[in-house]
């Protein structure tokens, strides 16, 4: 019985661990060939370890083929796209929890940011398209910047709303009490409890305005507005492949929402589902 | 009744308290200019879909093109096909692979690393999901072939070949959702209350029993709410399948998204593009209205 059990565990452990390899080998071979040589590139056989640390790849994509302007777009826009993101989602959300907020009032404003959340992407950018071409935006980054803004306040302003339900209104009540304007007890008393929140909204939010592709490929036609990801698929779907040039293209868009993910790591799943799953 | 009184009862306004009022003062100028910036491209799709150039107002004849287009249904029935691939296996994969991870994992150190394993496919931007699936399934360099060639069996064209192209940008829905799926899963199994679980397990009920009876009530409002997402995304589905196939070969891997977006972009065709893309904000807002009440998340 004993021994049964035992083997059992070392056997959905192997499974786990196959699962597990399965997952991360398509991102393995990602990095492997983007490391690789012209000449391993034309090797009979695709090697699966990397022969040598060749960086050439990405000098090509950055600098060969001017991807580092892409990236500052990318980085323009998303920096600026999640600050006004997060700070009108602030505005928002401050009166609806810090404030006697009637319920139906709250409900409806969470409601309709929720529902902006099952929109398509491809139905908003057809009237976006026509709107921001007649007002002279088109293969501009306010534009972007614009679009970004709206399209995240979802889950910006349902993360910041979860975030400040859990802070105790009393504390800004006793600073009331004690004299205090209602701007000061939001100064010193609610603005430094919620900075670790705001912090973790605001990364989750820029690696999403960051992911975003299809926006900005038909709002953009030029390098001079697109932005990163439009890059890589151009890299992608022209008529010669490189592939270690697509793939290091893949490996430079994939670092940035990795490396700030595994930061925020304790607040992602609060942010994929809306609130509804919150870590400790 | 004093004075002071008998005005504040006059109107709605000033029967509400100071803080009340500024509950609205606050909210409306920000809300008010965003939720307006947010149902402007509504309003212009009407318009637009109403309207055909130089033809001025035509009616419904962009919705009766849009709705006659036999392509329209075929993407409708592809889109099905591939969520009936995907979801199911994202959500019993997930379901399975949580429970697993929930009776055989204990160390603390390991569960955090497969939390950070599982969040890399779901943070990743999608056209890096496609880039990465294309070194997996191109005929002449992706590695699934070459390891096939090992084996001695023939090469197959995943990308290019009906029910493989389908099955192929499937797969990566599969490998990008399924860690989503375990997560929430995952998250929702640390809620069963341990005491629950024990008593069962003294009174000697078998695994499955312990899952059918007191797990499964625990985790029933998440599947709902992961299984809303998933049928929502969708109809998002546009990136990776965009830099895997581009909707082909054929049709096959036309999706609704890139449907919309070949109607609109590749045809030029915007009138018949916004009246699709009125049909689907407004079946997408029903479908959330629908939903709603089911999600889990407290609404007020």
């Amino acid at each position: 019985m004993r021994r049964s059990r035992r083997s059992t565990r070392i056997a959905t452990a192997g499974l786990l661990l196959g699962i597990a390899i399965l997952f991360a080998f398509p991102l393995y071979y990602l990095v492997v060939t983007s490391l690789k040589t012209k000449a391993e590139l034309f090797a009979a056989v695709p090697s699966l370890v990397p022969q040598a640390l060749n960086l050439a790849p990405y000098s090509s994509v950055l600098f060969g083929r001017g991807f580092t302007g892409l990236l500052v777009n990318s980085v323009i826009v998303g920096l600026s796209a999640t600050v006004l993101a997060v700070l009108v989602a602030f505005a928002i959300c401050y009166p609806i929890t810090r404030l006697p907020a009637s319920r139906r009032l709250r409900g409806f404003v969470l409601n309709w940011a929720m529902s902006l959340r099952f929109l398509p992407p491809i139905a908003v950018v057809i009237p976006y398209f026509a709107i921001i071409r007649t007002i002279g935006l088109y293969n501009e980054l306010p534009a972007l910047i614009l679009v970004y803004t709206i399209f995240n306040l979802p889950l910006a302003i349902w993360m910041l709303r979860g975030f400040l339900d859990e802070i105790p209104l009393e504390l800004e009540q006793a600073a009331l009490v004690d004299g205090a304007s209602r701007w000061q007890a939001f100064r010193s008393v609610l603005l430094p409890l919620s900075r670790t929140a705001i912090l973790a909204v605001v990364i989750i939010v820029f690696a999403f305005d960051w992911a975003e592709f299809l926006f900005a490929f038909i709002l953009t036609a030029t390098p001079q507005a697109q932005t990163f990801p439009v890059g890589v698929q151009g890299l992608v779907t022209q008529f010669e492949i490189i592939w270690n040039d697509m793939a290091a293209g893949g490996v430079i868009a994939i670092i940035i929402p990795l490396t700030l993910m595994l930061i925020a790591r304790r607040h992602v799943m609060t942010g994929l589902t809306f609130g509804v799953i919150r870590e400790k | 009744m004093t004075v002071g009184a008998r005005v504040a009862m006059r109107t709605g306004w000033s029967r509400r308290t100071r803080q009340e009022r500024l509950v609205y003062k606050l909210l409306l100028p920000v809300f008010g200019t965003v939720f307006v910036l947010a149902t402007i491209p509504f309003v212009m799709a009407v318009i637009e879909a109403l309207t055909a150039g130089s033809r001025g107002f035509v009616g419904f004849d962009n919705f009766a093109t849009a709705l006659s287009n036999p392509l329209l249904f075929e993407s409708i029935k592809q889109t099905a096909l591939y969520a009936a691939i995907a979801l199911p296996v994202e959500i019993l994969g997930g379901l399975g692979v949580a429970l697993l991870v929930h009776r055989v994992v204990r160390s603390a150190a390991l569960r955090a690393a497969i939390y950070v394993l599982a969040m890399i496919p779901i943070v990743i931007p999608q056209i890096a999901v496609g880039v990465v699936f294309r070194l997996v399934y191109q005929p002449d360099y992706g590695i699934l072939n070459v390891l096939l060639g090992r084996t001695g069996a023939d090469q197959l064209l995943w990308l290019s070949s009906p029910p493989l192209a389908m099955i192929a940008t499937a797969s990566v829905d599969i490998w990008q959702w399924t860690p989503f799926v375990y997560l929430v899963l995952f998250a929702g199994l640390q809620t069963v209350p341990s005491e629950s679980v024990e008593a069962a397990q003294v009174d000697g009920a078998s695994s499955w029993m312990q899952f059918r009876h007191i797990e499964l009530p625990y985790l029933r409002p998440l599947l709902l709410l992961v299984l809303f997402f998933r049928l929502a995304d969708v109809v998002r589905v546009f990136d990776h399948v965009y830099v895997l196939t581009g909707g082909g070969p054929g049709t096959t891997t036309q999706y609704l998204s890139l449907y919309i977006y070949r109607i609109g972009f590749q045809f030029s065709d915007l009138s018949q593009a916004s009246a699709l893309a009125v049909v689907v904000m407004a079946a997408m807002t029903i479908f959330y209205t629908i939903i709603s009440r089911f999600l889990p998340a407290d609404r007020g």
